[in-house]
């Protein structure tokens, strides 16, 4: 097991760093092939009264007029010794431009993630403990509603109601404490559904099972079996399914930081695929790569040791796992 | 029996969502309802103190000074923070500022500057005639190895500047270029400390270490979020036109950016912030009936309009150029895509740039005209409504300008108005970036290049008419028209205001009485909405907010 494990995970790690570079690469490759370029673009308005000799002095300083491949292979070397290189657009240091706004959506998406648990659980204990006809069916259709509320719609209707009428938060003050959980919700909500309907469905497998009806023909509470016997065996494929909203959460900062007015992440990316700022982009693609591919080796690497029914077999990846019940 | 008494208890079916629904309605309609209401009035007598809050749509890209000064955004804090050699208002007047006085020579090839003594950087080094000549050759030719622009609109014909003593500066041309003083008033030319301009660019790009000698100094700043500026409490050198004199009467401005346009005015109303930038033309009489101020002051400038290209059949005929002129009803257009607060044009320029003169009788609405004009050409009206000549359509093409956000919606009234003459229009619109690759004046597939270009001097206009001395040539008629060639030349040699007036004057007679250009209305480029507690604002020749007078009463 020892011996199969560790050759699972370090074949988990290499598969992650191939991933990661070629992300790395794929974003240049993208942007690259985009027509034009973001310093030709700005300069090139009228109002600026540039010559095209001063367009074309200025483009070679950025070396944006040299061959794609020759500027794929600095950047590359770049990458692998740790330089992020310098904006294209705003003449800082990449990492220094992440590293201002990183602190802002960790706290984002960390709290998102905890209302979307909460909710998920929320949903999943009230669907055990109401009775079919008080409610159940308007929890169980929870899930769906959230899936299809925007994240967008769900933020201008939250500081509509408890910025402007109930005064709870400014919009000025986007990073505040009131205001950062309000973001939080409006990220959460649709995070929270993914995570509802796979806890909901597990749950409702363990409750028919034989083990909860003599549980409760003897007199066990429903409480009691929820949080003691049900939620850890519905809660397992929770893991899995956390691992896959990092996308989401990463994907809905974009918007959510848009709408509350703050700077994070998600409003880096907007602002770089929008002025083409090759180098902020490919950082921050990088960086979310890192950060999915880390989440999801993580969940592939605990979910054998968390359960025991998980056994691997010479190395193989978990999709390949033999579950022997 | 445990069944039954839940039976007896059940609520009629979807009685929950109906009520969460109605819970949803009524929150809904609270938002929609008004906030905060806005307190009129306040003191006459100007208060010092208060900070006052700007949302701002966006905070533009980079912090090089030479790089971003003449960014839209960004102009509002350079505005704050750095000072200029001249002063430039509203009205196209320039008046002293750092620079107290200046003389030039007879063929304006040769000016001399005289520098305000005990003016200081705010890290407290002299704004001395070294550090002006630093400004000027890093405006005029830039850094290319360092990755630092030249100021685009600095006059190219620059030679060099020297430092006379301390306090004089002589500045030399290749030829003569009246608008050079104008020019030092333009939202590019900002004093910055040459300690901040022998700067790397990745240090510069930090405005924390992009030092002015303005009223106010940066506090704390986050990029593409916000700028925290304080007032400098040792300042006092303001121009005298702004009338007041010492620090400023503010505290603190915060410039905090936030993209969505309805949550600026929300903040606004909802009294969270002072000044929205840039709300919808279409909200300003709402807020206007509640009590909050709006401005949209104009900047100095060419008008909004189709430079038309020549040399493309059938605008190569002047009386088609003409009945285009004549066929749009620039009253139609103010009236349905902005406010009363906007103006038609009169003419090429922006009516408060001096030397403009009001020709539009010369492009006036007049679709009778437009249409007689069209048959004595030759195009005749088909069963369709559209006007034909040897078999071939009347078209023409318009490409709304991205950098002007009413620019489609302009377009759209146009191609209504032109379409009932006979013309047949297509309107393409682009992204910026699809737009600079694709639409070019004077290119053979664009007839009518819409143009927005602000300026601090009509003089502006001699290099852009023809190709004379690299110029835009905006018409296609390279230097076919001795006439044009003529004004536009006279235009740039003028060694004085009184000598170019005249010649300005004809030359705008000239171009749109030969329907080269075509007028639709004067440009206002930035709008504001403010709080009635906000007082004594001033607005500068590029419209530009300026709260060193301002205080909150």
């Amino acid at each position: 097991m020892n011996r199969d494990y560790a050759k699972y995970a370090l074949r988990r790690v290499l598969q992650a760093l191939v991933v990661i570079l070629l992300a790395y690469v794929f974003t240049f490759v993208v942007i690259s092939v985009l027509p034009g370029d973001p310093v030709t673009t700005t300069l090139r308005n009228p109002s600026n009264g540039f010559t095209e000799e001063e367009i074309n002095r200025i483009v070679s300083y950025y070396g944006l007029d040299r061959p794609v491949y020759e500027q794929l292979w600095e950047s590359l070397s770049r990458f692998v010794t740790g330089d992020l290189g310098v904006s294209l657009r705003s003449g800082l240091p990449v990492s220094r431009m992440i590293g201002e706004v990183l602190g802002s959506t960790v706290l984002l998406a960390t709290s998102a993630l905890a209302v979307a648990l909460l909710l998920a659980f929320g949903v999943g204990f009230g669907v055990r403990h109401l009775p079919r006809n008080r409610g159940q069916g308007v929890l169980r259709a929870f899930p769906s509603l959230f899936l299809s509320l925007p994240n967008f719609v769900i933020g201008l209707a939250l500081i509509n109601v408890f910025a402007f009428q109930v005064g709870l938060f400014q919009v000025i003050d986007a990073e505040g404490g009131a205001a950062t959980f309000f973001a939080a919700v409006a990220l959460g909500i649709p995070v929270s559904a993914q995570v509802a309907e796979v806890l909901v469905a597990n749950l409702d497998h363990e409750g028919s099972q034989e083990y909860a009806s003599v549980a409760l023909s003897r007199g066990l509470g429903r409480t009691r079996l929820f949080l003691r016997h049900l939620l850890k065996p519905s809660a397992l494929p929770v893991v899995t399914v956390i691992a896959l909203t990092v996308g989401e959460l990463l994907g809905g900062a974009v918007i959510t930081e848009q709408i509350f007015g703050r700077t994070g992440i998600g409003s880096l990316v907007e602002r770089s695929v929008t002025t083409q700022d090759l180098p902020v982009l490919q950082a921050v693609v990088t960086l979310a790569a890192v950060v999915f591919v880390l989440v999801n080796l993580l969940a592939d690497l605990v979910y054998p040791l968390l359960d025991p029914r998980v056994r691997l077999g010479d190395g193989r990846p978990r999709e390949r796992a033999e579950v022997t019940t | 029996m445990k069944t039954s008494r839940a039976a007896r208890r059940v609520r009629p079916p979807g009685r929950t969502l109906r009520m969460i629904v109605g819970l949803a309605t009524v929150v809904g309609l609270a938002a929609c309802g008004p906030g905060v209401a806005a307190q009129q009035g306040g003191s006459a007598e100007p208060k010092s103190g208060g900070a006052v809050t700007f949302l701002i749509d966006s905070l533009g890209d980079t912090w090089i000074p030479n790089n971003s000064a003449i960014s839209s955004f960004q102009g509002h804090i350079w505005g704050h923070v750095t000072d200029k050699l001249v002063y430039v208002d509203d009205k196209g007047e320039v008046s002293p500022w750092v620079a107290e006085s200046w003389e030039q020579n007879t063929d304006a090839t040769v000016f001399t500057l005289h520098l305000r003594k005990g003016v200081t950087f705010s890290d407290k080094t002299p704004v001395d005639a070294a550090a002006v000549v630093a400004n000027l050759d890093i405006w005029s030719k830039g850094d290319p190895a360092r990755g630092i622009n030249p100021i685009g609109l600095f006059p190219k014909t620059y030679d060099h500047a020297e430092a006379v003593d301390p306090a004089t500066v002589k500045v030399t041309f290749k030829a003569p270029t009246l608008g050079f003083v104008p020019t030092l008033g333009y939202h590019g030319s900002i004093l910055i400390s040459p300690k901040t301009i022998a700067l790397p660019a990745a240090q510069q790009a930090d405005l924390a270490n992009d030092i002015g000698s303005g009223p106010f100094v940066v506090s704390s700043w986050k990029q593409g979020d916000s700028v925290v500026l304080k007032k400098r409490d040792d300042y006092n050198w303001a121009p005298a036109a702004l009338k007041h004199q010492g620090p400023a009467r503010l505290d603190t401005i915060t410039y905090k950016q936030v993209a969505q346009p309805s949550l600026r005015t929300s903040a606004v109303r909802s009294g969270q912030a002072d000044v929205a930038y840039n709300p919808s033309p279409q909200e300003l009489q709402s807020f206007k009936d509640q009590g909050f101020t709006t401005a949209t002051p104009r900047y100095l400038g060419f008008v909004n309009g189709y430079a038309l290209n020549t040399k493309v059949a059938p605008y190569d005929d002047v009386k088609v150029r003409q009945a285009l002129q004549h066929g749009i009803d620039r009253k139609e257009i103010i009236s349905t895509v902005y406010t009363p607060d906007w103006l038609p044009a009169q003419s090429l320029f922006q009516s408060n740039v001096p030397g403009s003169t009001d020709r539009s009788a010369d492009f006036a609405y007049d679709a009778d005209k437009a249409n007689k004009l069209l048959d004595e050409a030759g195009w005749a009206k088909g069963a369709d409504g559209v006007r034909a000549k040897g078999g071939k359509q009347l078209t023409l093409t318009l490409y709304a300008n991205p950098y002007l956000a009413t620019s489609k919606s302009v377009d759209e009234l146009v191609a209504q108005q032109l379409g009932k003459i006979g013309f047949k229009v297509d309107i393409q619109a682009f992204d910026v970036v699809t737009f600079g690759e694709r639409v070019k004046v004077n290119s053979p597939s664009v007839v009518a290049y819409e143009v927005t270009r602000s300026f601090i001097d009509a003089g502006t206009v001699a290099g852009v008419l023809t190709d004379a001395n690299k110029g835009e040539n905006w018409f296609g008629l390279g230097q076919s028209d001795q006439k044009l060639v003529d004004l536009a030349g006279r235009v740039a040699k003028a060694a004085s205001v009184d000598e170019r007036k005249p010649v300005l004057d004809e030359l705008q007679g000239y171009v749109l009485q030969q329907g080269y250009f075509v007028p639709l209305t004067q440009i206002v480029q930035r709008v504001y909405l403010q709080s009635p507690k906000l007082h004594d604002v001033t607005y500068n020749g590029l419209a530009y907010a300026n709260y060193y007078t301002a205080w909150l009463g």
